[in-house]
């Protein structure tokens, strides 16, 4: 969450939203509210103290609602993280789990997660609907794709539809949800849609996005390496290679390497005292 | 009907309420004061600022060592901005000026010279700098223990070893670049022409005209210190043929501090 020297040229009002500052406090302000008597005891001063430390520390989304957690790149960030701190040793006998279990592990942090986005996970990386059992390591990864990025997959979705219908590649829509999950369910009925698409083409599509994008994107330079590598590409394979891209995961700075993934050597000790 | 309108007053009325409580446990003003305060140092990790912001003003009630507390958050606030960023540092020092001088009596002036010395030499060693390093520059600026240190002296004496720190950092990797490898010391020859080129450009620094600071940074130009390090002969074969990184250090921090100004 560091800015650079540019800083300085901001007016205060691109300077607050280059952090969230703003939405942080707003909301300090509001759990104080909801929680009067419990803080007030506690010290105002060492309230607001605790509770931007935790935002620092990236534990302050613990817990809390969805529409919270998926407020700032930071509170999305730092969920992701914690899920790997907790469940890691999951990961480690190799075990698959279905997509109804990464939902409920999800729920014991945010009781309101939405089982959507499992499922949209879930199509990045099976490729066939014989199983819905993935490694943690698998899911971890795409799931980082699909939330860190949620608003992005949309819309490269919506000029994936467009280009495997023959639209104009350069008109993007800003899709609604209902809109999304019915131009997915129209290319899965397709056969066309697992040749997939030109790459060079939705490569430049991409790249207009990004121009005036507001939210969040992988990095440009990751996409062209992705989308370089093939003449054709399908939708779930450009999220699988997002989601495999070693740039692309450090940038995020959520999760650590694969070959690093599962390693805790804190919980290593405990069990190995049991 | 009725119903909707006692919601709406039982909701305007938990607003009413809310903004009370804002008010009287000085939640408002906690928040305008803790906003501007970021406003003005514009730090590059603002929630980061704010968390250590808010500890310090919680440990404020603290009873254990409020001097040796009021001198790490003068220093913390002064670690806001760069010196760089004039106005931003002028504001910081201000800010660190009046923590300093809070707990002294009614007309009473300035920071105490003890409290000064201390802020000093904690700055220099924050700024990277070693005690036999900073100790020249600190005999020079500091005060005795018993003096009133008014502001604008305070600032002068916090800049300067702020930019003494830099100093000595860009020294060293002058030192870097002269020396043909980083596990062997530099040929005296050629520390010398760069500490003799360095010594030009702060004599042309001195002076009243504006244009003097174009004259010095032309004097150290890159190619200016090449020419002086192809130039260079081996001096008197009795000297050591090397210089190692802490005598050019040594060398190039006494051409800064002689341009300091004694403090009597």
């Amino acid at each position: 969450m560091k800015m650079n020297t540019d800083r300085f040229s901001l007016t205060v009002d691109e300077y607050l939203a280059e952090t969230n500052v703003l939405f942080y406090l707003n909301d300090a302000v509001t759990q104080l509210l909801e929680h009067k008597e419990e803080y007030t005891q506690f010290g105002v001063v060492r309230y607001f103290a605790e509770y931007f430390a935790s935002v620092k520390n990236g534990n302050h989304v613990l817990f809390r609602e969805f529409s919270y957690i998926k407020a700032t790149p930071h509170n999305r960030e730092s969920f992701i993280h914690i899920f790997w701190k907790c469940f890691r040793q999951i990961g480690k006998n190799g075990d698959l789990l279905a997509m109804s279990e990464y939902s409920s592990l999800l729920q014991l942090l945010c009781p309101d997660f939405p089982s959507e986005m499992v499922q949209n996970t879930a199509r990045i990386v099976l490729i066939d609907d014989a199983t819905d059992c993935l490694s943690f390591s698998d899911f971890i990864y795409s799931f980082q794709i699909q939330f860190y990025y949620e608003e992005f997959v949309e819309s490269v979705s919506v000029i994936y539809q467009d280009l495997l219908s023959g639209k104009n590649p350069n008109t993007v829509i800003v899709p609604t949800s209902t809109s999304v999950e019915q131009l997915s369910s129209a290319a899965n009925e397709e056969p066309d849609a697992q040749e997939g698409v030109d790459s060079s083409i939705f490569c430049e599509c991409i790249e207009g996005l990004c121009e005036r994008f507001k939210h969040k994107f992988p990095s440009i330079v990751a996409i062209k390496e992705i989308l370089e590598s093939s003449q054709r590409v399908s939708f779930y394979s450009f999220l699988l290679a997002l989601a495999k891209h070693e740039g692309i995961n450090q940038d995020i700075s959520a999760l650590p390497n694969k070959s690093d993934l599962l390693i805790d050597p804190e919980m290593d000790q405990e069990l190995e005292r049991l | 009907m009725a119903e909707k309108r006692r919601a709406g007053v039982a909701m305007s009325g938990s607003c009413e309420r809310d903004g009370a409580f804002a008010c009287e446990s000085g939640v408002s003003a906690l928040l305008g004061s803790s906003l501007l305060t970021l406003l003005e140092s514009r730090p590059r990790d603002p929630v980061g600022f704010l968390a250590e912001h808010f500890a310090h003003l919680s440990a404020q009630d603290d009873d254990a060592g409020p001097e040796h507390q009021a001198v790490s958050r003068a220093l913390w606030n002064l670690s806001l901005a760069h010196h760089s960023q004039r106005s931003a540092f002028n504001s910081n020092t201000r800010t660190a000026f009046d923590l300093l001088t809070r707990d002294r009596g009614a007309g009473v002036v300035g920071v105490r010279g003890r409290l000064y010395t201390e802020m000093l030499r904690c700055l220099c060693s924050e700024g990277g700098l070693s005690g036999s390093t900073a100790a020249p520059l600190l005999r020079r600026v500091q005060c005795h223990d018993h003096e009133s240190v008014p502001f604008e002296l305070f600032r002068q004496g916090v800049l300067t070893c702020s930019v003494f720190s830099d100093y000595i950092r860009a020294s060293q990797c002058l030192y870097g670049s002269v020396a043909s490898a980083s596990d062997r010391p530099a040929e005296r020859a050629l520390g010398q022409a760069v500490l003799e080129t360095l010594r030009e450009a702060l004599e042309a620094a001195d002076g009243d005209d504006v244009g003097r600071y174009l004259e010095a940074s032309a004097k150290i130009s890159p190619g200016k210190v090449a020419k002086a390090m192809a130039e260079a002969h081996p001096g008197n074969q009795q000297d050591n043929p090397v210089m190692d990184a802490q005598e050019f250090e040594d060398a190039a921090a006494s051409l800064f501090i002689a341009r300091v100004r004694m403090v009597t």
